[in-house]
């Protein structure tokens, strides 16, 4: 009753090859069309799988494999062409499709003046098809293609503008970061199919609690692998440092994939592996551990950053924490619930900060903005709404998840206190980041003289209408995101209520927010003298904990150093030379032996007849 | 005539061809010496075929001077080629494949 659901990768697919050929040579209408035509198809059809689930009763919706065609049989090996249909994968199916659909239109007219538009259209596309194999995957196999994939794509994208230099290194050290991950993942395939011969994702969950005890050696191995990819692709430390830097993409890849699909990938993958971290409680707490960390690390590095994209990036960074957190203390639908809400007022809030951007001609630095409430009164809706979200104010999408989760790092089973504090001082920095984009964006008067701004043409603006309403009433999906996705999960997320907790957590979001007001709006003095107060913590987080240099010491240095060093001595002097001295002496020793060869016909005559003579002689007397 | 004749007669017609073909440089002459060779060959296969009363030796004989004649044929050809290039006849002059 799933067959259908092999069409949600089709479009996708079918509109990267379309664009790739015929790209340049059909209208740049066409092209729009034809990109946004897909992903709305591909949508389309997430919808029909998805009245197809919900027909089903709850127990019954998981485990559909939708098998094409079998690829490999090699002894006990198998591998079938598959996709998995269950409540998880289709729930990831409408994020990626729906999402991903609105931000297609919404880079019609963002890409509307770029010459290469069919380009990158072809590139979403293909993006967009990649991700929804890595979400389809039923195997491990394919899980891998579709991460490789992924990470291609955003290479492509953030590499876009290939004339800038700084997207082309940027786009190479998110492909280089992103390797990383990918190795861990392949070591953590081949491990799996030498534990339980197989990839399959049925059979090794099914297997495994049977094999297994909790923090046995092999499922620590397994997960701590697969934990490899998914901090890699979901930009947690320490291998976060790729995810500022692919800002250099165009906004709409920023909003697409750097908010609100790729880097979800690693909580997809925590999430789809469930079982085995279950069996590895170690492994959970270090999810938790670091993905706290991460959401108070980038939290702080966003306050003091000037860059309107970077300050967003760190944010997602500082928000996929919390969901890796909601996955370490095990309340699983509640980090997928926030993974939705995410996707809704991150993306929102990129494709807002590209509204501006692109009004203001690609100026992106938060000082020369300001006064642009009047101008763009749509985009500053919007984008205040994707503010509140972010921050959890109340009633908004991000209110609900957020909260939740900052209750269940106390309440659940593993949480305890300082995950509960941790998180809460993020939530107030977060607030204020947030804040002082906004004040800093749209109130005040504009601090560049020579730009005109204005407001973003309707193609644009209904995008952001959409997600506004998103962002602003996804809240209200939390119930069902809990009961659709508690048959993979096989529990129900436990909701705790704790007044005291929620006002603690409530008073300090909105004191963050009042620092922002009272720093930024009332007085420029205060300002200077907070940034004197405080000049060496300032600085660190301007600096961004100076990551991106010590990794340049301990890492990029020495590498570099040991590669000249080789390239010196042991190429030029080992290799080479050996290679080059062989050649040399050869051709010395021929050159000798080459003058044995005269030419002269009568001496050639002369040396037979002294060897004929000679082995005569030889046979006769001896 | 008795088979000890025979055996210095072909013997000294080969040496003839040898030192002959080691000490002129007319590659003409050089030619001659080789056919003086082939001949006392030839010379030794009839003698003995009358020996021994059989007829394989003179039908070798026969494919010998067959074959030489070819031979001399291709050989005169690249000999009227060489002296038309060079337009000189010494054999220790044509070295070209000297290493």
């Amino acid at each position: 009753m799933f067959a259908s659901s092999w069409l949600i990768l089709l479009f996708p697919l079918l509109g990267f090859i379309g664009l790739s050929w015929y790209g340049n040579r059909i209208s740049r209408n066409l092209v729009g069309l034809v990109g946004c035509g897909t992903i709305g198809a591909s949508f389309f059809m997430t919808l029909v799988t998805l009245s197809n689930l919900l027909f089903l009763p709850p127990e019954e919706r998981v485990g559909h494999v939708q098998t094409l065609y079998q690829w490999v049989s090699a002894g006990s090996f198998k591998l079938d062409v598959a996709i998995l249909v269950d409540p998880l994968s289709v729930f990831m199916f409408l994020i990626v499709t729906g999402v991903g659909f609105v931000i297609h239109v919404y880079s019609v007219g963002y890409m509307h003046d770029d010459p290469e538009y069919s380009r990158f259209f072809a590139y979403l596309n293909l993006f967009i098809f990649s991700m929804l194999v890595l979400v389809a995957a039923a195997d491990f196999f394919f899980l891998i293609v579709g991460w490789a994939l992924v990470g291609l794509a955003s290479y492509l994208l953030i590499g876009f503008w290939r004339e800038k230099t700084s997207a082309v290194l940027a786009a190479r050290k998110a492909f280089v970061m992103n390797v990383i991950g990918d190795v861990g993942m392949v070591i953590a395939a081949l491990v799996i199919f030498e534990t339980f011969g197989t990839l399959n994702f049925a059979d090794v969950f099914a297997s495994a609690p049977g094999m297994f005890r909790p923090n046995d050696d092999s499922m620590l191995l397994i997960t701590l692998l697969l934990l490899v990819g998914a901090f890699a692709k979901s930009a947690q430390l320490p291998l976060h440092t790729w995810l500022p830097d692919a800002m250099e993409g165009p906004t709409p890849v920023s909003a697409l994939i750097h908010a609100a699909t790729m880097v979800t990938a690693g909580v997809y993958l925590v999430a789809r592996c469930h079982v085995l971290y279950e069996l590895a409680p170690y492994t959970m707490y270090l999810i938790a551990g670091v993905g706290i960390i991460t959401a108070i690390f980038a939290g702080s590095m966003a306050m003091f950053q000037y860059d309107i994209k970077r300050v967003i990036a760190y944010s997602t960074m500082s928000q996929l924490g919390y969901m890796f957190l909601a996955m370490g203390i095990g309340v699983y639908s509640l980090g997928m619930f926030h993974l939705m809400t995410h996707a809704f007022f991150k993306a929102l809030l990129f494709m807002a900060a590209g509204s501006v951007i692109h009004s203001l001609d690609g100026e992106q630095d938060l000082r020369k903005m300001g006064g642009l409430q009047s101008v763009m009164p749509l985009t500053h809706a919007t984008f205040l709404i994707g503010a509140l979200a972010l921050a959890g104010i109340p009633l908004t999408s991000g209110y609900f998840s957020k909260e939740a989760i900052i209750l269940s790092s106390y309440h659940a089973d593993m949480g305890n206190i300082v995950f509960w504090a941790i998180a809460v001082l993020t939530a107030g920095m977060t607030a204020f980041y947030i804040s002082r984009v906004y004040l800093f964006t749209f109130f005040g008067r504009l601090r560049s003289p020579a730009a005109h701004p204005h407001e973003s043409p309707m193609i644009m603006i209904i995008p952001l209408l959409v997600l506004a309403v998103l962002a602003l009433l996804g809240g209200v999906l939390g119930p069902w995101v809990d009961s659709f996705l508690a048959p993979v999960f096989g529990h129900v997320a436990y909701h705790p209520h704790d007044n005291a907790l929620e006002s603690i957590a409530l008073v300090v979001g909105i004191g963050g927010i009042a620092t922002a007001g009272l720093l930024y709006m009332v007085s420029k003095e205060r300002l200077d003298l907070f940034k004197e107060a405080l000049a060496p913590l300032y600085d660190l987080l301007f600096h961004k904990y100076y990551v991106d240099e010590i990794y340049d010491y301990l890492i990029v240095r020495p590498t570099k150093a040991i590669g000249t060093f080789l390239e010196q001595k042991a190429e030029r002097e080992g290799i080479d030379f050996t290679v080059d001295q062989v050649g040399l002496q050869i051709k010395e020793v021929s050159h000798g032996i080459s003058l044995w060869q005269s030419g002269k016909v009568r001496s050639y005559a002369l040396n037979m007849i002294v060897g004929v003579v000679t082995i005569l002689l030889f046979v006769v007397f001896m | 005539m008795g088979q000890e004749f025979v055996l210095l007669v072909s013997a000294s017609i080969f040496c003839v061809g040898t030192v002959g073909f080691i000490i002129r440089k007319n590659p003409l002459i050089m030619f001659m010496s080789i056919e003086l060779m082939l001949n006392s060959v030839n010379f030794l296969l009839v003698a003995y075929s009358s020996f021994l009363n059989s007829l394989d030796g003179q039908i070798f004989a026969l494919f010998i001077i067959t074959v030489a004649a070819a031979e001399v044929v291709v050989g005169l050809a690249i000999i009227l080629t060489i002296f038309r290039t060079r337009h000189e006849m010494d054999v220790d002059h044509i070295d070209v494949l000297k290493g």
